[in-house]
């Protein structure tokens, strides 16, 4: 990857190949589990990009919901036991 | 590659520490008016990104642009003219933060980055939720 953006800079004025881009898409569809799901390769370019903005939007509206039921929570939330799940969780 | 762990723990530590905070900023009394509660719901929302950017740190540009915005500063320049919108990325530069400064190849790689993070932070939130509504915490 990173011997592709030297490349990309000695030939001058920063052009950004459609081969790095299509690169770089096919890295993001692995991360949207839509598409993933999907069993196909054949996603096209703007159809992963467009898939992606919707997913973003998703996480966004997700972390708004999840703000809200946290704030109502707010007064009983035991931190320090929260934070010891977590942990628990993650180192099993 | 950054060891997801690694990123989940500090982005859980600091949002604990933010939310732990905002307990003690509050008044123990439950939200009274739906303006209180807005305003709680908001300082929520705030900190679960503010705990991002932070643990992230100057590293991505997508959190050296939040963390600019936090603090008030002005946006970086508006990128003039690398972005290939026959893709599409002029959707996609408006929803990621930084993205208008980026050119086409920054932007799809922050991408990968902000939805990294993001998807931890909600499973984090997740997380907190579930471990306070059930009623004891013994492994």
């Amino acid at each position: 990857m990173s011997s592709r953006r030297q490349q990309s800079r000695q030939s001058g004025a920063s052009r950004i190949t459609d081969d790095q881009i299509a690169d770089l898409v096919s890295k993001l569809q692995q991360l949207i589990p839509e598409i993933r799901s999907r069993r196909s390769n054949k996603s096209s370019a703007s159809k992963v990009l467009q898939e992606t903005c919707n997913y973003i939007r998703n996480l966004h509206q997700e972390v708004d919901d999840l703000s809200h039921r946290l704030s109502g929570l707010l007064q009983s939330t035991d931190a320090d036991s929260a934070q010891a799940t977590i942990i628990r969780s993650l180192l099993m | 590659m950054k060891n997801p762990n690694t990123l989940k723990k500090k982005l859980a530590s600091r949002f604990l520490k933010a939310m732990k905070k905002l307990k003690y900023k509050m008044s123990p009394s439950p939200p009274a008016s739906i303006a209180e509660k807005k305003r709680r719901h908001r300082a929520v929302r705030a900190a679960a990104y503010a705990s991002m950017a932070s643990a992230v740190g100057p590293r991505r540009a997508w959190s050296r642009a939040l963390l600019r915005k936090m603090k008030g500063r002005k946006r970086a320049r508006r990128n003039p003219g690398n972005m290939n919108t026959r893709f599409g990325l002029n959707h996609l530069c408006d929803i990621v933060p930084g993205g208008e400064a980026m050119d086409s190849c920054s932007l799809l790689n922050e991408t990968a980055h902000y939805i990294k993070c993001l998807v931890a932070q909600v499973q984090i939130m997740r997380e907190i939720l579930h471990s306070s509504s059930s009623s004891s915490t013994i492994l």
